[in-house]
């Protein structure tokens, strides 16, 4: 599978800190790509270093196959969303659409039918001709939705996408992202938010203090930090079952969780072992499952709270 | 269409289509031409006709020359004319009836000439109002007749005779240019240095303020980032000014076509405004001069929006940009602080310093080319000294914009703006 982004070994350094440290990962096309960590990991400089705003100071990309500072012209292809976005206020919708589809490569009348079909699809089909003042903020987040990805980009890069979207604008965000990868395209977007990103993410790179803590596929990440404790639910309580649960056994003890038990099973334990003994209960089994760790949870594992660090006051990047 | 003509394309097009835009075209040349004539208005106005009484207590009837003077027919219809009204008796039993007519509107006011107005030369009048110039000059020379008639005759002379001696010579003035003698009063000459000087003036501050305040909407709408994924920094200031500028001589060309319609109608307008039949004839501009100002117009509009795009650019706010705007303001103003001196003495060391001085140039140049020959080698020179520094400020405002634009918070100190110069 090609890659529709590679990062080599990138780094970024400002005065005093180091922004992005030895970084390399990569997306490959078709794929939903997370990139991770607490606020000041540094998701921001590497997606700025990936659309050539700020110059990295080592390290190659390679950006659909070209490097983005020699050939700028692959930068067209790329629907852009920053974390810092907004649109001219007294500019009419449609032309504010219309415009920055033209900085795209897009020829007037294009972007003008696209952009007309994608406010129509959104639901703001009578707000074209009104000022971009008149819209309210939610509606303002559609237009700009619109302006990443009308030029139909091979690849989208979303910094932060859902910061300050309301749970209508998260689903309208969802249903975008999801449809372009339908349509073959590469979506990678930054979060802080984990739970977000476990549930779109195929893929997830975790940084912190930017460096790199892990990558990979989402289900082999998981797969690999999950430890061996099993959970157990049962469809009623019985007497039998409340002694076999709350007295030890070879394999390990079970712990009251929530609505049901969990058991951290040792090296030798055999979780086929755990569900024979289970079937000989009078209470039925309503869940016996391997318990996966979140991406949180991965996350503290692997940094530790001490990652979670204050985000540094934005000054000049340079 | 390349992203440079998108860029421009959106700044001409929003700034043509604006309210702002409309009210600033009919505006300007009103503002100009207002500031010039509205104290020529307010000195002439006030014609019409006026009721005056006149008490005169001179034994050498003072008071006939006087009523005589008023009384003269006046060549400017707009000239306020009096009716005089003599008064027999002595100002002391007539002055409480005088002051209740006048109270009364009957009258609009009475002239006392006091028995030794010969000798003392001073006399009262009093109106309900006394602002108004052409009335006071009218009753001065009145006044003035009259006496000095009476001191002539006592004096064994005869008042005809001596003004026929005295009368004032008139100087009539004529420009020469390179082109042959020109009609062009000392007024006309100076109206146009006046308006080519405010106008590049007026016009090189509201566009470069225009681009100040289209970078700064786009740093604080957070906008500028979304651009530079598209645009690289150098042809989003290039395509902001080129797009502003346009808008600027799209504005000169609507006021070009206007003036040279009005200048069909000469006599109309100069009628209306009171100006010498001859004070718009200065305007025929000398095609080699008019090339000159485009020219100073439009490398000082590059110099000075270069300045107003790196200031936008390294400020966060409005009223942050105003504060410091001082800086941007200072050497604009420098010319018109010393436009008299400019226009009287083109040539003049002052003149001749300034002109040469990118900043100050353009409008020091304007006054002096309007005022009269300026050698050539002397607008060359001073052009091109412009042209290499409108690259040199375009070099270090791009540098300061490309960093500028992306920073958000705290205006930068000197020092980091020293970095951003280094790094970009």
């Amino acid at each position: 599978m090609s890659n529709a982004l590679l990062l080599e070994g990138v780094s970024k350094r400002y005065a005093g800190h180091v922004a992005v440290d030895d970084l390399s990962l990569a997306v490959p096309s078709g794929s939903i790509y997370g990139i991770l960590g607490p606020n000041g990991a540094g998701k921001s400089s590497t997606l700025r270093m990936v659309m050539n705003i700020i110059i990295r100071d080592a390290g190659r990309i390679t950006l659909l196959g070209a490097d983005p500072e020699r050939d700028r012209g692959v930068l067209r292809r790329v629907g852009y969303l920053p974390e810092e976005r907004g649109l001219y206020r007294k500019m009419r919708v449609l032309d504010v659409i219309v415009f920055f589809a033209q900085l795209k490569g897009l020829d007037a009348r294009t972007a003008r039918t696209e952009g007309t079909a994608w406010l129509e699809r959104m639901g703001l089909g009578a707000w074209g001709r009104a000022k971009v003042e008149a819209l309210s903020k939610g509606m303002q987040q559609k237009v700009q939705f619109i302006t990443t990805v009308i030029h139909r980009p091979d690849l989208l890069i979303l910094d932060e996408p859902a910061s300050g979207l309301d749970p209508v604008n998260q689903e309208v965000l969802r249903d975008t992202i999801l449809s372009a990868r339908d349509q073959g395209r590469t979506v990678l977007f930054s979060t802080h938010n984990m739970m977000q990103a476990e549930e779109l993410c195929e893929h997830v790179c975790i940084i912190a203090s930017g460096r790199k803590v892990l990558d990979g596929r989402l289900r082999d990440i998981r797969r690999e930090y999950r430890g061996n404790r099993w959970r157990v639910e049962l469809e009623e309580r019985t007497e039998q079952a409340e002694r076999f649960l709350s007295s030890p056994h070879g394999f390990g003890a079970f712990e009251p969780a929530g609505d049901g038990w969990e058991v951290e099973l040792d090296d030798a334990g055999d979780p086929q072992q755990v569900m024979s003994a289970l079937a000989g209960l009078d209470a039925r089994v309503s869940r016996y499952q391997r318990v996966e760790p979140s991406l949180h949870q991965i996350f503290v594992q692997r940094v530790g709270d001490a990652a979670t660090a204050e985000r540094r006051p934005e000054v000049a990047h340079v | 269409m390349s992203s440079l003509l998108v860029v421009i394309r959106r700044e001409f097009v929003e700034r043509v289509r604006s309210r702002s835009f409309v009210i600033s075209t009919l505006l300007m040349p009103l503002l100009i031409v207002g500031t010039y004539a509205v104290p020529a208005l307010v000195g002439s106005g006030g014609g019409g006709s006026r009721r005056i009484a006149l008490v005169d207590e001179t034994q050498q009837r003072v008071g006939d020359a006087v009523a005589a003077a008023l009384a003269v027919p006046r060549t400017d219809p707009e000239a306020p004319t009096y009716v005089v009204e003599r008064v027999a008796v002595p100002f002391a039993q007539a002055h409480a009836d005088l002051t209740r007519r006048v109270q009364d509107e009957k009258l609009d006011g009475y002239l006392v000439l006091p028995a030794d107005v010969v000798r003392t030369g001073e006399v009262t009048y009093r109106a309900r109002s006394v602002s108004n110039f052409a009335v006071l000059s009218d009753l001065r020379r009145a006044a003035s007749q009259g006496v000095q008639s009476v001191r002539l005759r006592e004096a064994g002379l005869d008042a005809s005779r001596v003004a026929a001696l005295t009368a004032p010579v008139s100087v009539k003035t004529a420009r020469i240019t390179k082109t042959g003698e020109e009609g062009g009063s000392a007024q006309s000459t100076f109206l146009m240095a006046y308006i080519s000087a405010f106008l590049m003036y007026f016009m090189l501050i509201f566009y470069g303020m225009n681009v100040m305040r289209s970078v700064l909407e786009e740093k604080t709408n957070r906008i500028s980032e979304v651009l530079v994924s598209s645009v690289r920094a150098g042809p989003l200031m290039m395509g902001k000014i080129l797009g502003v500028g346009s808008v600027a001589f799209f504005q000169i060309a609507i006021w070009a076509v206007t003036v040279t319609v009005l200048a069909a109608k000469t006599s109309l307008v100069t009628r209306r405004f009171h100006l010498p039949p001859d004070a718009l004839s200065a305007l025929k501009l000398d095609p080699g001069v008019g090339l000159a100002m485009v020219a100073f117009f439009f490398l000082g509009f590059f110099l000075y929006a270069a300045l107003y795009a790196a200031l936008g650019a390294a400020m966060s706010s409005e009223q942050e940009a105003q504060q410091f705007q001082m800086f941007v303001l200072l050497p604009l103003m420098a010319p018109m602080f010393v436009f008299v001196r400019l226009a009287s003495e083109p040539m003049g060391t002052m003149a001749t310093v300034m002109g040469m001085i990118p900043f100050t140039a353009p409008m020091t140049n304007a006054v002096r080319m309007s005022a009269g020959p300026v050698p050539a080698m002397q607008i060359v020179m001073s052009l091109l000294t412009m042209l290499v520094s409108v690259f040199a400020v375009a070099w270090i405002a791009g540098k300061i914009y490309r960093v500028g634009i992306l920073s958000t918070g705290k205006k930068p100190t000197l020092g980091e703006l020293v970095r951003w110069l280094r790094a970009a």
